[in-house]
């Protein structure tokens, strides 16, 4: 009696393991994902690298940029606050990988290579790039002069305009840099014929040093997209993400931010360029 | 002028080669260079007075410097506890603490600190602050009332994690020449004043706490005082991490407005500073009375 009523118990114990072991399965998932965290924790955090006009520190050190309207708006959407981690773009996929924060929210172009390390949501942003050239360089250039091997291009190491420097012109020889600035300062000094950027920094530049640089061609050259990158296997928070830059897509917020940071200088008083 | 007086016709002329080489130096530069000097930015970037707040506040490169100086005191005090510790397992007795010192500081002292740090940051700096729950940890603190004298120590509690992380990977390399400048001192004591330690009755313990250590930590200041120089200006390594210090801000300071050169140099300005006053002090400690 009592070893039958055990065994009997031990059998519906098993049973119900069994039959659970999917539905546990799918909220162990559920569990897991950074949004989760996120709701839990109250607050999202994002990563980013500083690259005008996308993030960038105002007069008073502050962050500000497309980026910053970007996550806050999608902090706010989350009811939760938003803590933006400001971190080197040589490191920044392996950061997110370890966990330093939830989401790269930094213009960050989809690449296949990316992809197999990082998934990636629908793009938020088709930033269109432009040429900076050396005046003198390249006077007479027409677009196919520049795929020369003669040619050179300076670019920041891994971001969009280099992605399309290499699509575009893939026999000019290419100079990789770890930021902006230096790129710029190759074509000034004549190391390079040109760099490519998203607007509004060549125009920017150009009036600058005005005897020196120009933007020779009036069309942008559209990337890729660019896209919030996310650890893998997390479907839900890829749900999320995409759904959110759905609805501010099709509402027109992102467009209306993105013009905003990119067409405009309404933003150059903030910042000493 | 004394000074003056003392120079004869060679050091003239070696004044003259001197002024001439960089002379050259600088006019090839500002011939190639093309380059929009903007040096007026720069002040308001170390402090700058806010015009809706009514105070002034310490931007960019200062909240840097700030950094660099706690991250540099942390990290010190942190690797001459694990190098004193070090310097003495170096001398034991034990066969395997000998060699476990030995493995350790062989290891740290062989491979460049950049990838040391990268190692430390990528596979154990996040298992460490994720197991202790850092990141809630200085959160809340972050968001509680209280959050005014955490700063002051810490900085931004919101990046305190990074800047243990920083600390301490800081601290792990140094910590092997600290160890070694240790260890010299310890050997550097007679063995007569060990033995007449133990012949009075001293164990092992109390011959290092109160015969040996008291003169080598005496004996190593001057090396001592010159690594800690040295820690300062490798801080500067803790950037490529992420870590908000000095020449972090800088990187974000140019990314942000290419005010490439004045940033760079005057950050160099700010650690030469820091690095040169410190190295008086410590001579003027070091000479004899």
């Amino acid at each position: 009696m009592f070893t039958r009523r055990t065994i009997g118990l031990a059998f519906a114990a098993l049973a119900a393991t069994t039959l659970a072991a999917p539905a546990q399965t799918t909220q162990a998932l559920t569990q897991e994902s950074v949004i989760e965290k996120i709701k839990e924790e109250g607050v999202i955090r994002i990563g980013l690298s500083l690259f005008t006009p996308w993030s960038m520190r105002d007069i008073n050190g502050e962050l500000i940029g497309f980026e910053l309207d970007v996550g806050r708006a999608l902090a706010e959407d989350m009811g939760v606050d938003v803590e933006f981690v400001p971190t080197a773009w040589d490191g920044i996929i392996p950061a997110l990988v370890s966990g330093n924060f939830d989401v790269i929210i930094s213009g960050m172009s989809i690449t296949p290579a990316r992809n197999l390390t990082v998934n990636f949501t629908e793009p938020y942003a088709f930033s269109g790039v432009t040429i900076l050239a050396n005046t003198a360089m390249t006077e007479g250039f027409t677009l196919e002069d520049y795929n020369s091997p003669d040619v050179t291009f300076a670019a920041r190491r891994g971001a969009t305009p280099a992605n399309v420097i290499a699509t575009l012109f893939p026999e000019a020889t290419l100079l990789l840099f770890d930021e902006d600035g230096a790129s710029t300062q190759e074509v000034l000094n004549g190391n390079a014929h040109a760099t490519m950027a998203s607007d509004p920094t060549p125009s920017t530049e150009a009036r600058r040093y005005p005897d020196t640089l120009s933007v020779p061609f009036d069309q942008t050259f559209l990337a890729t997209g660019e896209s919030f990158a996310l650890r893998k296997g997390d479907p839900d928070a890829l749900n999320f993400f995409n759904n959110w830059i759905g609805i501010k897509t099709r509402s027109g917020w992102l467009q209306a931010r993105n013009d905003y940071w990119f067409k405009g200088d309404a933003w150059a008083d903030q910042v000493s360029q | 002028m004394p000074f003056i007086k003392r120079l004869r016709w060679p050091d003239y002329v070696i004044a003259a080669v001197l002024a001439a080489f960089f002379g050259t130096i600088i006019f090839t530069i500002e011939g190639k260079l093309n380059y929009d000097w903007r040096w007026h930015l720069v002040p308001d970037y170390i402090l700058r007075y806010r015009e809706d707040r009514q105070e002034w506040f310490a931007n960019l490169l200062l909240q840097g410097l700030i950094a660099t100086v706690r991250i540099s005191l942390y990290a010190s005090v942190l690797a001459l506890i694990l190098g004193t510790i070090l310097g003495i397992a170096r001398t034991a007795e034990n066969l395997t603490v000998r060699m476990l010192a030995r493995t350790y500081l062989e290891l740290l002292r062989n491979i460049p600190p950049v990838v040391i740090v990268f190692i430390f940051f990528f596979f154990l700096s996040q298992q460490l602050i994720d197991a202790l729950n850092l990141n809630r940890w200085s959160r809340d603190i972050a968001r509680s009332e209280n959050a005014a004298v955490w700063e002051f120590f810490f900085g931004d509690m919101r990046r305190f994690p990074s800047l243990v992380s920083g600390v301490i990977v800081l601290a792990l390399f140094e910590s092997a020449f600290v160890g070694e400048i240790v260890r010299a001192g310890i050997q550097s004591i007679p063995k007569g004043q060990r033995e007449a330690a133990r012949s009075i009755g001293m164990g092992r313990f109390q011959e290092m706490r109160y015969i040996v250590l008291p003169q080598a930590m005496k004996k190593v200041v001057p090396p001592m005082a010159n690594q800690f120089i040295t820690l300062i200006k490798d801080s500067s390594i803790i950037s490529l991490i992420s870590v908000q210090e000095l020449t972090y801000k800088t990187v974000e300071l140019v990314a942000s407005t290419r005010l490439i050169f004045e940033a760079w140099i005057t950050t160099a300005a700010f650690y030469f500073v820091i690095c040169f006053s410190l190295s008086m002090l410590f001579r003027r400690f070091e000479a004899p009375r």
